[in-house]
């Protein structure tokens, strides 16, 4: 048991602290924009390029794919150092790195890899995430826009919603139906769908925040070459949980405007602290015990095992965590700090985090389903009753 | 950085669950409790012969020299069956202060016998439970409840002398100036002897004195709570995986409770507690592997974490059960009960949460 970097590690540390002095410096200060602001992504796209260029972009991908060849250890070391900056990283870079790229590497063909892949890296494109519907959230596969065959192409109609960032992006990842006859995952097929295609319709919809990071997008006969289909034709659902699993792994991450303990114990003052002494040490406790969890299974991945099922519990933890010391952190700082603008940094990171705690625990697996899976996949329980195995999806009941 | 124990050291853990599973079963445990005797002593002489209690002692004093981290899987396993030996006071605590005494004297003359399972001990270290006077050779006064007291060979306790001064004595349980009785009875958990005795100028060795004998007790409290936090992480995860058996047994209304989503998001929520509380039990261990600099916060965050994870098994683990977890016959209340002593033992959630956050705001 080795806690500290090796020294291959701690050369590679020192490798990107040098080169983050030298790149990062436009972000030391947080960004002074509203979250869903188009100029995040844009930043964020340059960044990226920035990255690429610097050989960091892709850390522990194959060298043939255009990644490091390096260890998930030193995309974590990356990370890290990374972290203590004020980058714009994000979902508009984000879903592209780790949920499309990952999904097309896994199914694609040899041209739809050759298209995509090396350009998200470089930010060339950035990409949405098009699969949860009005009545398609926890259960994706309930997914209702319709995508029907003309000729060499398809015809897409349906309504996707909670599209973060579809706003800024070049390119989709989307879950469709091609067959509403079958039973309902198996129905599914999966396209990437060019955001500039005609019949594509960008709504914003405003947060509780009051911001606008997420869309709504109406589809109206959308069409798209067959060629943008990924995976076979009904093997839809097959290739989602790609993207799901990737989703899962890297949706805890954290960021520099969200609070953390240690900023709860200084906004509490000598008497917050003497009076909640107990709450906090606990709260401590989950926060370091999440950060030892998370490299626990980080050994086992960088030793070549596979992730462990028990590893969805990370945005679990973390999602509640924050809601829990963001709330206590608002509640100690009282009307000013609910009433702090964007100069005061460390009171807005408790709001900030008490809205964005609110979202971590729905989307990306709300945390009744990740309980679900950890019951079923970790404890072996039985899965959930349900009415809908194999009835054909044309015949299910709906409701709001 | 790699955060997991060694393929050998993981051999040893799994080496110790299967003889511990077979040989410490809930009707042993039974037996023991309806006994005379304090301790399981063929249990504990099987442990012996299988090295265990040697494990920490250098090869120099008969030991095996083998570090903490070994020390913390064997505790683990020990905490899943509720071994009714006194290893932690003997091995974990006795071994380890002695260890760390700077006359070697001291170290020849009382390691060897505890290596060869000759020689019991009781640890007394946190204050409140009763009070030694030290003076001349000689110590006076009454102390407990102190697990194992009543059966005992050696006692290491904190002391004060005639100016006052914080010392750390050793003394020989069995010396005829000691009145000692366990507590019997109807107590909380009655697998764990807890005794009480009074001295009247009983002869005893001194350890330590004044900040020396501070910075051992420190140091000794750290690595209670961090192989305590590996018992009560063992106890844990027997409680989820018993909970977890029994819900898939139990019918009503036409099916398995597991199947119950209240159930299984209870369990899922255990098994969740459980992984923080390991991954921070695995920060204190390598945090006294490598005597860290963190070890102080290493060691309450494991205590903390640890015994959040433990007492929310134990509960749930009898809620899962219902009225049969409530009897005898069941074994959840063993768990239950050994949840609570080891939440209180060596400093409770308060003491542990104070210690972590003056820690804290030390180090701004
Ligand atoms: C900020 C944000 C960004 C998002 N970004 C995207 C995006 O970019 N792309 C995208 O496709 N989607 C996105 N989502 C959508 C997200 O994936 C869904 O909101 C999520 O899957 C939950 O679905 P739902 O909202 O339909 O809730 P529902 O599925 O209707 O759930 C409602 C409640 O019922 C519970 N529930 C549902 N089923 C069960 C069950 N079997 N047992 C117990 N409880 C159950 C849920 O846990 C939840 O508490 C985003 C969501 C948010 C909040």
């Amino acid at each position: 048991m080795d806690f500290n970097d090796s020294a291959e590690e701690a050369a590679f540390r020192a490798e990107v602290r040098a080169w983050l002095q030298q790149n990062a410096s436009d972000y030391t200060e947080p960004l002074a924009l509203r979250q869903g602001d188009p100029r995040i992504a844009e930043m964020g796209r340059s960044w990226q390029k920035q990255k690429a260029k610097g050989g960091f972009a892709a850390i522990s991908w194959p060298v043939e794919a255009g990644g490091r060849g390096a260890s998930p250890i030193e995309e974590v070391i990356f990370a890290e150092e990374e972290g203590r900056y004020h980058v714009p990283v994000g979902p508009f870079v984000g879903i592209g790195i780790n949920l499309a790229v990952p999904t097309i590497r896994a199914h694609g063909t040899p041209e739809q890899i050759e298209k995509f892949a090396r350009p998200t890296l470089l930010g060339e494109i950035l990409w949405c995430q098009l699969f949860s519907e009005p009545g398609a959230g926890s259960d994706l596969a309930a997914v209702r826009t319709r995508a029907t065959r003309d000729g060499d192409d398809w015809l897409v109609n349906g309504q996707k919603v909670w599209t973060s960032w579809a706003h800024t992006a070049d390119w989709g990842i989307m879950l469709a139906r091609t067959d509403p006859e079958q039973a309902k995952h198996k129905g599914l097929s999966f396209f990437l769908v060019d955001m500039r295609s005609a019949g594509i319709d960008v709504r914003p919809i405003r947060s509780i925040s009051g911001e606008s990071e997420f869309n709504e997008v109406f589809l109206t006969d959308v069409r798209i070459p067959d060629s943008q289909r990924l995976g076979a034709v009904g093997d839809g659902w097959k290739v989602a949980m790609t993207t799901l699993m990737n989703e899962r792994a890297s949706a805890a991450d954290q960021s520099q405007s969200l609070p953390d303990v240690e900023s709860l114990l200084a906004a509490l003052g000598e008497q917050g602290r003497a009076a909640n002494t107990r709450q906090l040490a606990s709260l401590y406790a989950r926060e370091q015990g999440l950060k030892y969890f998370g490299l626990r299974q980080l050994t086992r991945l960088s030793q070549g095992g596979n992730p462990d099922p028990i590893s969805v519990m990370s945005k679990l933890v973390y999602a509640n965590l924050l809601q829990d010391v963001s709330a206590l952190g608002l509640d100690a700082l009282g009307l000013p700090g609910a009433f702090a603008g964007r100069e005061n940094h460390e009171a807005k990171k408790f709001q900030y985090g008490y809205q964005w705690s609110a979202a971590l625990r729905i989307a990306g697996g709300a945390d009744e389903i990740l309980r679900n899976q950890i019951a079923e996949r970790v404890l072996g329980l039985p899965g959930e009753i349900r009415s809908d195995k194999g009835v054909p999806f044309s015949q299910l009941p709906v409701g709001r | 950085m790699n955060f997991d124990f060694s393929a050998d050291q993981k051999e040893l853990a799994d080496h110790a669950r299967r003889f511990l599973g077979e040989s410490c079963t809930f009707d042993r445990l039974r037996d023991n409790m309806a006994g005379e005797e304090a301790y399981d002593r063929s249990l504990w002489q099987q442990m012996v012969e299988l090295g265990w209690t040697a494990i920490n002692i250098p090869e120099a004093q008969g030991g095996l020299g083998m570090g903490s981290l070994e020390l913390c899987l064997l505790s683990e396993e020990v905490g899943r069956v509720l071994a009714p030996v006194p290893f932690f006071s003997t091995v974990c605590l006795g071994a380890h202060i002695l260890n760390q005494l700077g006359q070697e004297s001291l170290r020849e003359q009382y390691l060897p016998p505890i290596a060869a399972g000759e020689s019991v001990v009781a640890v007394a270290l946190m204050p409140g439970l009763g009070q030694l006077e030290y003076a001349d050779g000689c110590a006076s006064g009454a102390l407990g409840p102190v697990a194992w007291l009543g059966a005992a060979d050696l006692l290491i306790s904190r002391a004060r002398d005639n100016h006052g001064t914080e010392c750390l004595v050793l003394i020989d349980a069995k010396h005829a100036t000691v009145a000692r009785r366990n507590i019997d009875g109807v107590v909380l958990d009655g697998l764990v002897r807890h005794g009480q005795a009074e001295f009247s100028a009983t002869p005893a060795r001194l350890l330590a004195s004044g900040d020396e004998a501070r910075r051992l007790i420190e140091l000794a409290l750290a690595q209670a709570a961090i192989l305590t936090a590996f018992e009560q992480l063992g106890g844990a995860q027997a409680c989820c995986e018993m909970a977890r058996d029994y819900s898939l047994e139990r019918y009503t209304f036409g099916r398995v409770i597991g199947g119950y989503q209240a159930i299984k998001h209870k369990l899922a929520d255990v098994q969740v507690e459980i992984e923080l509380a390991r991954s921070n039990a695995y920060y204190g261990a390598w945090a006294l592997a490598t005597d860290a600099a963190e070890l102080a916060r290493a060691a309450a965050l494991a205590r903390i974490s640890a015994t959040e994870a433990f007492t929310l098994a134990a509960e749930e683990n009898l809620q899962v059960h219902g009225g049969i977890g409530y009897t005898w016959e069941a074994n959840c209340h063993f768990y239950y009960q050994r949840a609570r002593l080891l939440a209180i033992n060596y400093g409770n959630a308060d003491y542990w949460s104070q210690q972590l956050l003056a820690g804290l705001q030390a180090a701004h």
